[in-house]
């Protein structure tokens, strides 16, 4: 279904890019046999003082038992910044990750590591004008990318938020109103309703059907910017910029500090408040290192252009699930690419282009 | 033994019961446009769904394989840089209830009788009562009838420049007509919808222009602009503490 | 060497002995902290949403107190920079009071960044190394840096200092006073890149000004000295050791002019953001009317401005300032109000409405409250022993047996020539 790129295979594993029939394998066994001496090697690494006997004995995996999975948290509790890993270390890693997520959630789980292609440099472009608000697109952001969902408050992860802003409107009532009000000045002709400031709308918007009379929608989210405030103030460098543009977390190297959240001026990240609620049935099993592996309780998170999918290939989920087509990606080196048209085509803009943060992400209207 | 086979008989049958039960319940969601888009949920493979789909509003929300069900998009003008293959659609046929029928059943070729022949339109109570839409049809607000899009004597079939046939599965060629600016978009990747692989060289299911808008109501929806209304998604949740977003309503800024 | 030996028994036997009243304050503190180290339990298997925290408003009470208690470390540098640059003798007696104290707001400062974070377990991460540190690019980096520093700094200069004069030998001027000298500028590292780190963010307007390092250093010159000011009232009180008239009427000076300047600081933000009122002013008009109808947090704003403005008003009265029946009332107002004003008055606006517009309210949980004075607690439960300490070692009573207790610099001569800067 999407083509094979990846330019090395030597990870011991199939081809990601076969999600189909990697996913849906009915048989999660024989990866695992294999994996076996590696996470041994990494037990010992540890330094574990735990015991070894019930991993060696573990021949199945939905069987890893508890001293099992500790080892392989305590391995992971001790691993580098995936950045600086050696492709080995980073294959160990993703394998012991493969093996818990596998135990955790009952069914075959790949952690992809694809890394970036060369001469690719993703870019995304939303058109304003045809978006309805009809927020598919956040539902298959999280229906692809595992995150939390939950019912208590503050269990509940999107990355995508939709803001519906209210058209303005002149009218003739209020000639005599408005700015500068209480001075004592009247010059008239201030008959403009400020309802449609820029970013100040509804986030919570609920009607029987989309779109609004009178509204326009715009759907916020990582903007994978050229110059990313959240990468500069990382005290650890966890959150970084992939060569192919992608603004990328290591969650398992996150201390979750939140200054990435608080220098975000798109408010593109979200908090692990508490230990993610993901439903075994819903958790989607192709995943990358980087991209929508299972998060843990206190790290940062956000968009990623569906890492898992797109380095195989594949559009991101947003944009295949928008109804009406407003939702475009593709190689900004790429002349013939969509987005590479649109930027030369139609008239674009970035959101707060003032602070220089340069987002790949383009709003544009026809 | 015999006690044991027909346990095993029993067992069997339930098993099929149950099997059947469970194949009985079928979920049945849309892809672009509710009504016309339709798309049953099963497993490609065990635990791999071809479709996940909106609990809420019934929309397909995610697809297992872009490519499922779908044939050669077939010529088009202006398209020979896409590679055979590249490009590949949902056949509209198996979705139009009435479309085998219009063929054989009354427009098998040959003009009906009380026809004009100069495409003036005039009313055809028959069709009104099959397709109310028909009727008062919206698209082109009355400067165009059912001819200018559908063929005169193949009613299967939709209708190019020259006059010759086209088949459901590319209204583009008629739509194009008038919409050519549209059609360029659409053409190049900017107006509508692909799924599949995003390289301007990978494999693409194409959506045609009927499968998100209504061509006999293009304008519906109290906007006016192209799409009819859909039901949204669930709001996000409310963050703590926060009883409700009333206060969204009101307008800060003084 | 066997002096460095007995330095410490001696010094812990000291602490030990203590009155009922001196056992009751520590059982009450150690009860609270127990509550806090119950509330770190939770947030470190429930996670933070045992908070009111948010992903909109995800730094609260803990981080507004780190920003506060900064300041007040940052504070210590009131008693030192006058001992040291002016060689004032009153304050020259209690300079490692101000050490103390600059100590244990530090130490205060770390547990709230543990409380803070999501995954205080993996902050061996920024351990160089072993882990990365992302030098010079992030602040909180050097945020870390500057806080650790000055933490080491004071404590050499503090134990050094009390070291001598416990074994009863002369201090080393050319170690201690380019150390001293180096702690009074890092006082003022210390709060300028806490300041910097909430400013350097244009995504957060109401942050995003440059007079936010001036106006924490002025708060904190302000908050920093009022609390002095009470523990050196306390200690008059309560113990043997006589801190001299001077050396609070010098901290209420430097407190009368640091939170006048504060005031005036708040004015001018006021002005400026208001007269326009553009969208980047939303966070301040949030905090002083309610922004959409929420108003959760104006009364905090006015509250804490009428008490700053009264205890300035307090400050100003020469009669009042050095009445030490009310100067207690005036400390408390200033230090409570900067509290709020640079606390929950600074941090939670800067999150109001977020930077595309939405906006919420922030409710803290019982659980975070009661942690939030736990950890306080912990701070004052570290301040008592390190003031414990270091008054008996300034009074004499623990010195190293066998050698005369010198008096150093003349230091505890009682006649002081004062240097007032009024």
């Amino acid at each position: 279904m999407a083509p094979k790129k990846i330019p090395f295979a030597d990870l011991g594993k199939e081809q990601p890019s076969e999600c189909l029939a990697q996913a849906a394998s009915a048989e999660p066994l024989e990866p695992l046999v294999a994996d076996k001496k590696t996470s041994r090697r990494d037990f010992l690494k540890a330094g574990g003082m735990l015991s070894l006997s019930s991993l060696m004995g573990a021949g199945a995996l939905m069987a890893v038992s508890d001293d099992a999975q500790a080892a392989i948290e305590w391995a992971e509790h001790f691993q580098g910044n995936y950045r600086l890993m050696t492709p080995k270390e980073k294959a160990e890693a993703r394998a012991r990750l493969e093996k818990r997520y596998s135990s955790e959630y009952g069914k075959k789980v790949t952690v992809d590591g694809t890394e970036a292609e060369p001469n690719v440099l993703m870019g995304y472009a939303l058109n304003v004008r045809k978006c309805i608000g009809c927020r598919r697109c956040v539902k298959a952001c999280v229906a692809e990318n595992n995150q939390s969902r939950g019912s208590k408050t503050g269990e509940r992860i999107e990355w995508i938020q939709v803001l519906k802003m209210e058209r303005g409107e002149f009218s003739k009532e209020k000639m005599n109103q408005g700015y500068p009000e209480g001075l004592g000045i009247q010059v008239g002709g201030n008959a403009y309703s400020p309802a449609g400031a820029v970013l100040e709308g509804q986030y919570f918007y609920e009607p029987a059907a989309v779109p609004e009379k009178d509204a326009t929608y715009m759907p916020i989210a990582c903007m994978q910017c050229e110059k990313p405030p959240c990468v500069k103030v990382c005290p650890v460098r966890t959150t970084y910029r992939e060569p192919d543009g992608v603004v990328v977390i290591d969650y398992n190297w996150c201390i979750g500090c939140r200054m990435c959240m608080s220098a975000c001026p798109y408010w593109a990240r979200r908090f692990n408040l508490t230990n993610p609620v993901l439903p075994k049935e819903e958790m989607n099993p192709v995943t990358h290192y980087l991209g929508n592996r299972p998060r843990m309780r206190g790290v940062v998170e956000k968009c990623h252009w569906c890492l898992q999918r797109t380095r195989q290939g594949r559009y991101p989920a947003c944009v295949e699930v928008c109804p009406v087509g407003a939702r475009k990606f593709g190689n900004l080196l790429d002349p013939e690419s969509e987005v590479s048209l649109i930027l030369a085509r139609k008239n674009v803009f970035r959101l707060k282009a003032e602070l220089n943060t340069f987002p790949k992400f383009f709003y544009f209207y026809d | 033994m015999k006690k044991f086979v027909s346990n095993i008989m029993i067992l069997a049958f339930c098993c099929g019961m149950i099997s059947s039960a469970f194949s009985a319940e079928e979920v049945t969601c849309f892809e672009s446009r509710k009504g016309s888009s339709e798309v049953t949920k099963r497993d490609l493979q065990p635990g791999w769904p071809n479709v996940k789909c909106s609990p809420k509003t019934g929309a397909v929300l995610w697809w297992g394989d872009p490519f499922d069900g779908t044939v050669p998009l077939g010529d088009m003008p202006l398209l020979g840089n896409i590679p055979p293959g590249k490009a590949v659609i949902r056949p509209q046929a198996e979705r139009l209830a009435l479309l085998p029928m219009c063929g054989t059943a009354c427009h098998n070729g040959v003009i009906p009788p009380k026809l004009p022949k100069d495409k003036k339109p005039i009313p055809i109570p028959t069709m009104e009562g099959m397709m109310p839409d028909a009727k008062n049809l919206q698209h082109g607000r009355g400067g165009i009838w059912c001819l200018d899009c559908h063929h005169m004597t193949q009613r299967n079939k939709l209708v190019d420049n020259f006059g010759d046939p086209v088949s459901f599965d590319q209204p583009q060629r008629l739509c194009g007509k008038c919409h050519g600016d549209k059609l360029r978009d659409w053409r190049d990747g900017i107006h509508g919808k692909r799924i599949g692989e995003w390289a301007s060289t990978g494999k693409k299911r194409w959506f045609v222009c009927t499968e998100c808008h209504n061509p006999h109501n293009v304008q519906d929806g109290v906007r006016n602009r192209g799409f009819i209304q859909v039901e949204p998604e669930t709001p996000p949740q409310l963050p703590k503490g926060m009883k409700n977003a009333k206060h969204e309503l009101v307008h800060g800024v003084h | 060497m066997q002096k460095l030996m007995s330095f410490a028994p001696d010094y812990f036997l000291y602490i030990l002995k203590g009155s009922k009243k001196f056992y009751a304050w520590m059982g009450f503190l150690a009860i609270l902290s127990a509550i806090a180290l119950y509330g770190f339990y939770l947030q470190n298997t429930e996670g933070l949403i045992v908070t009111g925290l948010t992903s909109q408003i995800h730094d609260g009470l803990y981080f507004a107190n780190l920003v506060f208690l900064v300041g007040v470390a940052a504070g210590a540098v009131t008693i030192v920079f006058p001992a040291y640059v002016y060689h004032h003798k009153a304050m020259h007696e209690v300079t490692v009071l101000g050490e103390m104290l600059a100590i244990s707001a530090v130490i205060m400062v770390m547990l709230f960044v543990f409380a803070h974070m999501g995954r205080p377990d993996r902050l061996w991460h920024m351990i160089p190394y072993i882990g990365i540190y992302n030098l010079p690019g992030s602040m909180l980096g050097w945020d870390v840096l500057v806080l650790n520093g000055y933490l080491l700094l004071n404590f050499v200069c503090g134990f050094y200092f009390l070291y001598v004069k416990y074994s009863g030998g002369t201090i080393n001027k050319k170690f201690f006073m380019p150390l001293i000298y180096v702690s009074i500028v890092w006082a003022l590292s210390i709060h300028t890149v806490t300041a910097f780190l909430i400013s350097t963010m244009p995504a957060r307007p109401m942050w995003f000004h440059s007079m936010m390092p001036i106006r924490f250093i002025m708060t904190a010159f302000a908050a920093g000295p009022c609390l002095i000011i009470l523990a050196f009232l306390t200690i008059r009180k309560n113990t043997k050791l006589w801190i001299q008239d001077e050396a609070i009427n010098l901290l209420s000076t430097i407190i009368t002019w640091c939170l006048g300047i504060a005031l005036f600081l708040t004015l001018s933000e006021v002005v400026v953001e208001l007269y326009a009122r553009t969208e980047h002013a939303n966070g301040l008009y949030y905090l002083m009317f309610g922004l959409h109808g929420l108003t959760k947090l104006v009364p905090w704003f006015w509250g804490s401005l009428i008490a700053m403005i009264i205890a300035f008003g307090m400050f100003l009265t020469p009669s009042i300032r050095t009445n030490y029946k009310l100067l207690p009332i005036a400390c408390v107002l200033g230090f409570g109000g900067i509290w709020v004003e640079k606390g929950m008055g600074l941090i939670v606006p800067g999150f109001i409405p977020t930077p595309i517009g939405e906006v919420t309210e922030y409710y803290p949980t019982m659980i975070e409250i009661m942690m939030t004075i736990g950890l306080w607690a912990i701070g004052f439960f570290i301040l008592t022993i390190l003031l414990k300490g270091a008054i008996g070692i300034l009074l004499g009573e623990v010195r190293y047996e066998g050698a005369a207790a010198k008096s150093i610099d003349g230091a505890n001569s009682g006649k002081s020539a004062a240097y007032e800067s009024r």
